[in-house]
């Protein structure tokens, strides 16, 4: 699931491995001037395409490169210099004497801001993790996030939230989530204060994570309705946040919300992300069966998610037809897809619809029928299947779920006649929904619209010429007015 | 007989392992006959030598106590505890409760602090064996809101120690009577997530499983096998909440049978309704649901149905509907 549920962008695959060390050194630098000139203007905008171009740059990292770079924009004598170089590899130091004389010569990039000093920080703790060097990688995301705290820029921010990711991701590798939940909540406490709202966001969906990995539904439900809210800023986040969500309201019944929270998280979720929406497609057909809709064929043949969802395919296929035999079948045959997905209890809960699917496929097909053979239709095995049938039907009736009524003295069900559907309100309502739906798309379009900073300004200075041209309207105006006059 | 034993040159290796064994028999030992009867029946501890071993243990866990004053007070109001609990005197219990509640706020090792002090397995145990009491006790005096609040302050032993003290063998049952506690107060959300938070294998345990498939049956409709589990809870104590589940079931089959049947002869009902006598149907039917009504030796339910849904157009819904659409059309063009 960790792996799945990992959503990153796809490295471009470099074509030449050779040639590109010095290369990928020169792209290092160069996002390592973005930054500062992102530091230095204030403008966050580049510091968040500085760490897109750093995850296209990841498969191409090494120690020697990784060394090189941190001679070059480090003070070579600091102390954050010194910790994460002994952080890497040793192989790499050969390397870095040869290349400590060539910085030494370039020189002019020496300075000590904070922003580049975590990115560097952030550069280390990919290359670790890269190369499954767990122990450092844990002990290095520490450090880093015990240097972040003291650093109180809005600049940073973003860097610190791809920290955060990291620090939670390497704990979550070597199975120790439990352990950083306490400093996670302070993180958040802190990026709260500082009105850090990315900080917030990531730090909340790692704690949802964390909280879920355990299975603690409880505590993650408290958290979030208790946290702060504000406007997503990071798509993948908030992508992640819907997923949690969706989880726990499937486990607490919730099952109409927790379906548009998982829709949503797999409709918004980029393409690359195919482990992200696979996980989201999967518990959506389950919270779909439970609220007794069929998902559509189209949901397992999408491309590239037909394999992973084919024990989901058959499940529904199984409640469709209302067999309890088969749904008991299927849900043996893949349990442990079922288990490892963690949705078994889930596919427990379904009985009940299988059941009631088949009890409706009944009351359709027969206007009048015993309730033996409702029992011996539906398959249930029990000591008192007559009993248990007409128990069932009388709560089905009462759901609404089947138009009928029950004749205790014969034994039988008697189905009323299905009315015509279109002579009731429920195909207008049913456009009714999709015509919200479409207008609310709309109006989310035109909310999340970017507009680049500053254009305001532009506007006031324009001010005056527009006021000017009112001004030349008014007097034409005046005179086709008067001319109007004239004519009369 | 307690000093005779105390006498005896006994040296037991005060390992761990002779410690634990130590504790689970005294725990055997001291719990009411319902408790003994269960341990004994999964071969826990040997019966025979049970009362021998017990006393001598029980010596020893005393003497290990000697250095800790505030631990030495707490085993002795445990014990006096437990000896009223055997008697059923309630009150008593409940007394010594709060006391013992009072000073276990003094260890240090206890939840949320968790501090590694020299007694601390030695106290979670005793923390955990006292709050396990408070719960059934609270079963026993039937009082809702005190189980929970006594299940909430044992859940932490339960989840969070499990590194520093061995499981419970009182876990599960007391984890499937809050189960069962959840379902009766029709907390179905809670229960689901108390569900989520054990592992596969324990869905396999007798207590949780009849829970579990207690809330299925229930879930389904088959109401009658929500019933017939009466006869074959795990526990003495689960009886309590399955009495109070009955009244539940006998709600939903009244709603049930209203919408789904025009009558029912009287002895149907009865039967269907599970009432021994016609006089306690006719009472129930007074009490909850004055409007069916008994005819001739049946009970006829089509007063409380509603009459035909009138064809009426929600003409002002629609209207606003329209408005909205216009509103949202304007907005866009």
């Amino acid at each position: 699931m960790t792996q799945d549920v990992e959503m990153r962008e796809v490295p471009v695959a470099s074509n030449s491995v050779s040639s590109s060390v010095p290369l990928t050194l020169q792209h290092l630098k160069e996002i390592a001037s973005l930054i500062e000139t992102g530091a230095y203007a204030k403008e966050v905008r580049r510091i968040f395409h500085a760490v897109r171009l750093t995850i296209a740059l990841r498969k191409k990292l090494k120690a020697s490169i990784l060394s090189a770079f941190l001679n070059s924009v480090l003070v070579p004598s600091s102390e954050a210099h010194a910790r994460l170089i002994s952080y890497l590899p040793k192989d790499a130091v050969e390397d870095m004497e040869i290349d400590t004389a060539t910085s030494a010569a370039q020189g002019p990039l020496k300075h000590s801001l904070p922003e580049i000093e975590i990115y560097c920080h952030l550069l280390v703790l990919i290359f670790l993790i890269d190369h499954k060097l767990y122990n450092e990688a844990k002990v290095c995301a520490s450090a880093s996030i015990n240097r972040v705290k003291s650093v109180n820029r809005r600049t940073v921010d973003v860097l610190a939230s791809r920290l955060y990711f990291y620090y939670s991701y390497v704990h979550e590798l070597t199975d120790s989530l439990a352990e950083i939940r306490g400093t996670l909540l302070s993180l958040h406490r802190m990026a709260t204060l500082r009105h850090d709202e990315l900080g917030q966001e990531t730090l909340l969906n790692l704690l949802l994570r964390n909280y879920l990995h355990y299975n603690l539904y409880d505590q993650a439900e408290k958290l979030r309705s208790k946290a702060p809210r504000f406007e997503a800023h990071n798509n993948q986040q908030f992508c992640r946040y819907l997923f949690y969500v969706g989880k726990i309201r499937t486990i607490q019944l919730d099952y109409t919300d927790a379906k548009d929270s998982l829709l949503q998280a797999a409709r918004k979720a980029p393409i690359s992300a195919r482990g992200f929406r696979i996980q989201c497609n999967k518990w959506a057909v389950i919270v779909r069966l439970l609220l007794g809709e069929m998902p559509e064929r189209t949901v397992f043949m999408q491309t590239g998610m037909k394999k992973a969802l084919r024990p989901y395919f058959e499940l529904t296929n199984a409640v469709r037809i209302g067999d309890l035999e088969l749904f008991r079948n299927v849900a043996e045959k893949f349990s442990s897809t079922f288990s490892t997905d963690r949705t078994h209890n889930l596919i427990v809960r379904l009985r009940h619809n299988v059941i009631r699917t088949g009890l409706r496929n009944i009351s359709i097909s027969y206007s009048r029928i015993s309730l033996v053979d409702v029992a011996r239709k539906l398959r249930l095995d029990s000591s008192n299947p007559v009993a248990d049938a007409e128990s069932i039907v009388a709560k089905a009736i009462r759901d609404g779920a089947i138009d009928a009524t029950l004749d205790h003295a014969s034994g039988c069900m008697l189905s009323k006649e299905t009315g015509d559907v279109y002579s009731t309100l429920e195909p207008q309502m049913a456009f009714n929904s999709r015509i919200a739906f479409c207008l609310n798309m709309h109006n989310e379009a035109v909310k999340a619209l970017r507009f680049p900073p500053n254009s305001h300004k532009k506007e006031k200075e324009s001010a005056e010429k527009r006021r000017e041209r009112q001004q030349q309207e008014q007097e034409l105006a005046k005179h086709i007015a008067e001319e109007d006059d004239d004519e009369f | 007989m307690f000093i005779v034993c105390s006498k005896r040159p006994f040296v037991l290796p005060c390992s761990w392992s002779g410690f634990l064994r130590e504790r689970k028999i005294e725990r055997a030992v001291s719990r009411p006959l319902p408790y003994l009867r269960c341990e004994r029946a999964r071969g826990d501890v040997p019966s025979l030598e049970l009362d021998s071993v017990a006393l001598l243990s029980r010596h020893l866990h005393r003497r290990s106590l000697a250095m800790d004053p505030k631990l030495t007070e707490v085993s002795q109001i445990f014990e006096r505890f437990k000896a009223a609990f055997v008697r059923s005197d309630f009150d008593t219990c409940r007394r010594l409760l709060s006391q013992l509640k009072v000073l276990l706020t003094e260890f240090p090792s206890l939840p949320p602090l968790f501090q590694k002090t020299a007694n601390a397995v030695h106290e979670l145990t005793l923390a955990r064996e006292i709050y396990e009491h408070a719960v059934v006790l609270s079963v026993k005096t039937e009082d809702q809101d005190a189980f929970e609040r006594d299940f909430f302050q044992l859940k932490p032993y339960y989840t969070d120690t499990c590194g520093l003290i061995p499981p419970s063998p009182q876990e599960y049952p007391i984890l499937g009577l809050n189960l069962l506690r959840l379902l009766v107060q029709n907390r179905i959300a809670e229960f689901h997530t108390e569900l989520e938070l054990l592992p596969a294998s324990a869905l396999e345990n007798p207590y949780i499983k009849h829970a579990v498939e207690l809330e299925q049956s229930f879930m389904e409709g088959a109401y009658n096998r929500v019933l017939s589990a009466r006869q074959t809870v795990p526990h003495d104590t689960y009886v309590y909440f399955m009495d109070l589940l009955a009244k539940t079931v006998r709600d939903e089959i009244g709603g049930c049978s209203e919408k789904a049947y025009d009558y029912l002869s009287v002895a149907d009902a009865k039967q269907i309704m599970m009432f021994s006598s016609d006089q306690e149907l006719a009472e129930y039917i007074e009490v909850e649901h004055p409007e069916w009504e008994i005819k001739d030796g049946s009970v006829i339910f089509q007063k409380a149905k509603e009459t035909a849904p009138c064809k009426e157009i929600p003409s002002l819904q629609l209207i606003n509907q329209t408005l909205s659409y216009a509103r949202e059309l304007e907005r866009i063009v």
